[in-house]
């Protein structure tokens, strides 16, 4: 009964998504087809040119009949369009499949180096609570949460980077790093990206795998747990662990989120051609296939993390049912 | 009690009102500036071909003596980009940015080419795709191609080098140029650098009429729309944009859409869809929308350039009618609608680029669609082309001295030298090219440039003005112009405008108060303070531009062009005077005097009071809009602020003016619509022939709608007098700047002949007095010439430590290396690098 309510739940919730997908890529290409686009002004230049070649992506068509071709466009041929101000003459889609790798994959090794890290350290802290070691680690997590994250790029760039020479200032090309992504060297060159990124995530997950933690140990159950006999590691990983993650979880779901949106200074500074900078160049340059496309690619990250940060919950704690009418 | 409330309230709201009324202040309604005109002085002229020698050197530099460029070492320039992918088109027919002519460069060749000269003093030609001096044919077309009898100069012969060949060896013939210009022209595709043999001096006969063929386009109106159609000419007003008719709704009775243009006289009734049935507007027409906003005294007139087009239909044209002609497997000719005067220079420099396309890979390259935007098979069923042709390294062929060999999507890109270039084997090149492969990487961080530059894995960086402090005297440091541009403060002066925004800051129609602000700041401390390496700017034009292209001779180094500069900013020489010679009150000139320009504002306020655009007590608010708020433009703002106040010290303005910093990433096309009280502006780009810029970006049109961004500043009613030879012409600034630039000042050319019948020096006299003239009533007060400075690595050597025009520092071509870059790992690895 329960999984089916919990299935009915996530269709549901799935079907909402798309909803809320299609409201929202409405108002943004309403609203940014409403704005002017760039003047075209420049001396000794036919701007017939420029105008003619609006007139051949569709720009002079009603807004609404460009709406129903973009989307008949999407859901026919899977066509984003191709870029226009940006990436000229490239495919939209193609671009962001190309350039997509790079951002996934240095999300991906920070978050799963900082979760162990970040969880160790809370843990170590909670069950050090208010001794040195404690103080020691919400000292440096308060500072690590403080400072943003391109601050701890240039400070890893400069001193393990350029100093040291241990990693190059900017991710050398593939090519460079033996033709393929998921490499040991690609792994090696992103160390310092990795490390820049995961910073704030450690600390923001020993802040909470601390609070979270400390509060679960002082409960009844875990000294009913000890007194059946279980051992100190056996009742947190059973029992405490397992109450804490119901906060923890979605926590580093939406830093994942966080992450992905959040990498494109990171990405600029060590030089990593991920999507991190399409969707403001999009914006800047005007150019609507990229924008439509980023913005897809966001609200429904945004949206999809949502749903599975919901649905963690009933996950961890069977408690927790989500959709039962009971 | 409620009742008493409402009383004292109503007595309070009605008091408010009167006193407000007691208050207010009406500006004048309108401003007069009074007759300006400008003593051009005297002149003896000299005829053109009896001074300066009308030949370009062909003598090369031919590298350092002794040194061995063909040695089997490996030599790599790192460079690097901020971006790559943002604009990345190395189509020769559709690049459209500098990043992209960034690899076109390298793997195209021009016909001909700009080099260093032996001594390393100036620029000589050589041919490159040509295999010799461009001839004039034109008497073998007389009767064609609009050639009349006894016209030279129309008409030009290019023999192909015959070494020339693409990357993969095939030969380049002119079957190759035949292909390319009239894929280049194909009016399916309309590329984007159609233009470059239509729109500029180069203009290939019948060229445009081919790409338009029976088109119609239209281009925004260059004058009112009364004159325009007081002249015959058809106005039409724009629909879509400006009034939102592109809804399928909206159609005449009979059910046709609304087109995107509408004449302004059609009074074709169409149903505007935005507007319920039966109310005011419902149905509209051209002249009604024309009559309602656009037409003189509507309540958008001044916006009329912006919607308002003329229409040109071309004639309908066949490619035979196009003045290109295939001679024979390695000739070819261009015809031209206008004829090229000084052609040893101009010729070359016309065509130091090519367009060539490679054929099998550039139809592969090529998608079909029809009018409907639908996938078609074919070309003859396409109404448009477009083509992924230099977007990628597969799609790339090239025929310069570099061929693409790696390309990573905003990361890196790799050139390799092209063994198949004829330049390797010809004997032509020597001492140039050492360079085997350019590696560019994107660093979009300017920080991370500069540790990357320091720890050697670069070889080159541009420097910002917060590297001067540490690099500003490094030997390793180059400075070099900005492509020509100058930065000046603009200001409106468009009475109307101004009183519009209800801010005072119509106290800039005071002449005096702009030349207060020209005085109040100091030119060589902004300069230093807040650029790279600015120098401090006086005239419209940058010291980059060369006014002689035989002689190379610089225009601001010009005793005419100083001794204009010297009028505008008032300082005297000779005997009696404070400086001695012309020279020497030339260094002196800094522009900045606080007394003077206090001095110059109470003149303004007695002015503004007097006239009655100002009421003497209200604020001022002057709206400066910058294009970002960054920390060095908010320095800028807050050291033109603060002397400004300073300026005002002692006048009825203190405590009065001040400046506000409005951000507007389109504050040219604010400033185009009078929007702006005052902006920075820049013009530049070009680095020779500074003759043509007066009329064709300062003087063509004072309402935005040409280049001028002298809003309200209306040249066409200033009056320079010159008395050449003795005989005394008066003409409009206009009039004269337009003579400068070749055009139709009829009265001038009737007076005096054509501006180019004279020598380049008599040419310069008056361009500088007109240059002075412009600036002697303040629209614009020059900042900074805008400069780069920028370093070598110690691995390598510019093949010129001082820049030449039109070579720069002799980029890659001439760049020599210290290190390979066997060497340069291990030097690096060992030394810590100094600059």
């Amino acid at each position: 009964m329960g999984k089916h309510y919990m299935g009915m739940y996530i269709a549901k919730r799935i079907l909402l998504m798309f909803l809320t997908l299609f409201i929202i890529m409405t108002m943004c290409f309403i609203l940014v087809k409403l704005l002017p686009l760039p003047a075209v002004k420049e001396m000794g230049r036919d701007i017939n040119l420029v105008l003619a070649k609006r007139e051949k992506m569709g720009y002079n068509k009603p807004i609404m009949v460009q709406y129903f071709l973009f989307w008949k466009n999407i859901l026919t041929e899977w066509d984003w369009g191709v870029g226009e101000q940006m990436y000229e003459g490239l495919v939209v889609w193609d671009v962001m499949i190309d350039k997509l790798p790079y951002t996934v994959l240095v999300n991906l090794y920070s978050i799963l180096i900082a979760i162990p890290i970040g969880l160790a350290f809370g843990i170590f802290a909670a069950l050090k609570k208010n001794k040195w070691q404690d103080h020691l680690i919400s000292t440096l997590v308060m500072v690590f949460i403080s400072v943003p994250s391109y601050v701890y790029a240039f400070i890893v760039q400069y001193f393990l980077c350029f100093k040291a020479g241990w990693f190059k200032l900017t991710m050398p090309s593939v090519s460079e790093l033996g033709g393929t992504l998921l490499s040991g060297r690609v792994f090696v060159a992103l160390i310092p990206a990795i490390l820049s990124l995961g910073f704030g995530v450690v600390a923001n997950l020993t802040r909470y795998t601390r609070a979270e933690l400390s509060e679960v140990l002082t409960g009844d159950y875990m000294l009913l747990a000890r007194t059946k006999g279980l051992t100190k590691a056996q009742a947190i990983s059973r029992h405490a662990m397992r109450n804490a993650m119901v906060v923890i979880l979605p926590m580093i779901i939406s830093d994942f989120i966080g992450i992905l949106g959040g990498s494109l200074i990171i990405e600029n500074i060590f030089g990593i051609p991920g999507v991190g900078n399409l969707y403001i160049n999009s914006i800047n340059v005007r150019d609507y296939n990229f924008f439509m496309a980023m913005s897809v690619f966001y609200t429904f990250i945004g949206l999809a993390s949502g749903i599975v940060m919901d649905v963690s919950y009933g996950l961890i704690d069977p408690r927790i049912r989500m959709g039962s009418k009971k | 009690m409620r009742k008493l409330l409402a009383l004292v309230l109503a007595l309070c709201l009605c008091a408010g009102m009167v006193s407000a009324l007691a208050d207010g202040f009406t500006p004048a309604e309108s401003y007069d500036p009074g007759e300006r005109v400008f003593n051009g002085g005297e002149i003896t002229t000299v005829k053109a071909g009896s001074g300066t020698g009308s030949t370009v050197g062909t003598d090369v530099y031919a590298g350092i003596e002794g040194k061995d460029y063909t040695d089997e070492k490996v030599y790599t320039y790192n460079d690097y980009a901020e971006t790559i992918g943002s604009s990345m088109n190395w189509d020769p027919l559709s690049w459209e940015t500098s990043s992209d002519s960034a690899v076109l460069d390298y793997i195209s060749s021009g016909f001909y080419s700009f080099v260093l000269n032996s001594d390393k003093s100036g620029y000589s030609v050589v041919p490159e795709m040509a295999a010799a001096e461009a001839v004039d044919v034109t008497a073998e077309y007389v009767g064609q191609f609009g050639v009349q009898e006894g016209e030279t100069g129309k008409a030009w012969r290019i023999a192909l080098n015959q070494d020339a060949t693409w990357e993969n060896g095939e030969k380049i013939t002119a079957e190759d140029y035949l292909y390319s210009i009239k894929e280049l022209l194909n009016p399916k595709t309309l590329n984007r650098r159609a233009d470059s043999y239509y729109a500029g001096q180069w203009q290939v006969y019948n060229a445009k009429n081919y790409l338009y063929s029976g088109r119609t386009s239209y281009d925004l109106i260059t004058d009112t729309p009364e004159n325009l159609m007081a002249n015959g000419e058809t106005v039409y007003v724009e629909m879509y944009d400006f009034y939102g008719m592109n809804n399928e709704g909206c159609v005449d009775e009979n059910g046709n859409k609304c087109p995107k243009y509408l004449a302004v006289t059609d009074e074709t009734l169409y149903r505007d869809a935005g507007v319920p049935e039966g109310e005011d507007g419902d149905w509209v027409s051209g002249k009604v929308v024309f009559e309602t906003y656009f037409a003189a005294g509507a309540m958008y007139e001044s916006y009329a350039n912006q919607y308002c087009y003329t229409a040109d239909i071309a004639p309908e044209t066949t490619w035979d009618q196009v003045g290109f002609v295939m001679v024979d497997e390695y000739t070819i000719d261009f015809i031209l609608a206008n004829p090229v005067e000084e052609a040893a220079f101009y010729v070359p420099y016309y065509l130091s680029s090519t367009y060539l396309v490679y054929k099998p890979m550039y139809e592969e390259c090529k998608a079909f669609w029809d009018a409907d935007g639908n996938p078609v098979e074919t070309e003859e069923e396409a109404a448009t082309i477009t083509t992924t042709y230099g977007r990628t390294l597969e799609t790339t062929m090239s025929y310069g001295p570099y061929k693409l060999a790696s390309f990573e999507l905003d990361k890196e890109y790799t050139l390799a030298r092209n063994e198949e270039w004829y330049g390797y084997r010809d004997g032509k090149h020597l001492g140039q090219y050492q360079t085997d492969f350019i590696k560019v990487t994107v660093i979009a961080e300017h920080a991370t440039a500069m540790l990357a530059f320091e720890k050697g894995e670069i070889d080159g960086i541009a420097l910002q003005s917060a590297d001067m402090e540490k690099y500003g005297t490094s030997q390793y440091v180059k400075y070099g112009p900005n492509n020509g541009y100058t930065t000046k403060l603009t200001f409106n002066t468009d009475y109307d405008k101004l009183v519009s925004r209800g801010t005072n800051s119509q106290v800039l129609v005071i002449d005096e108060f702009r030349q207060a602000f020209s005085y109040c700041y100091d030119r060589r401390e902004f300069a230093t303070a807040y650029t790279a390496a600015g120098t401090a700017g006086f005239g419209l034009i940058n010291e980059l531009y060369c006014y002689n292209p035989f002689t190379g001779a610089y225009y601001r180094q010009s005793d005419e062009a100083k001794k204009g500069l010297l009028r505008v900013f008032d300082v005297k020489y000779g005997e009696g005077e404070e400086y001695a010679t012309l020279d020497e009150a030339y260094e002196a000139m800094t522009g900045y005097d606080m007394e003077k320009a206090q001095a110059l504002m109470a003149v303004a306020y007695d002015k503004a009071v007097a006239a009655g655009i100002y009421d003497g007590e209200s604020p001022i608010e002057i709206e400066f809009r910058v294009y970002q708020s960054d920390e060095i433009y908010v320095k800028m703002f807050n050291y033109l602020n603060e002397h400004l106040q300073e300026a005002c010290k002692g006048t009825g303005f203190e405590g009065k003016v001040t400046l506000k910093m409005t951000v507007d990433a389109d504050y040219y096309e604010t400033n185009y619509s009078g929007g702006a009280d005052m902006i920075f502006t820049t013009w530049g780009g070009a680095t020779m022939s500074p003759f043509t810029l007066l009329y064709e970006c300062y003087c063509d049109a004072c309402d935005g709608s040409g280049q001028q961004m002298e809003y309200g500043y209306d040249t066409s009613k200033i009056t320079v007098v010159f008395v050449v030879d003795g005989k005394e012409v008066s003409d409009t600034l206009q009039n004269w700047a337009l003579w400068c630039d070749g055009g139709a000042a009829d009265h001038i050319i009737e007076e005096i002949g054509k501006f180019s019948d004279y020598d380049y020096d008599t040419r310069c006299f008056f361009f500088a007095n007109l240059e002075a003239a412009f600036m002697s009533w303040y629209p614009t007060t020059a900042v900074y010439y805008r400069n780069t400075a920028s370093m070598d690595s110690q691995k390598v050597q510019s093949g010129s430590d001082k820049y030449v025009t039109l070579v720069g520092f002799g980029g890659i071509q001439f760049m020599t290396y210290n290190y390979d870059d066997a060497e340069w790992a291990e030097y690096i690895t060992n030394n810590t690098l100094e600059y």
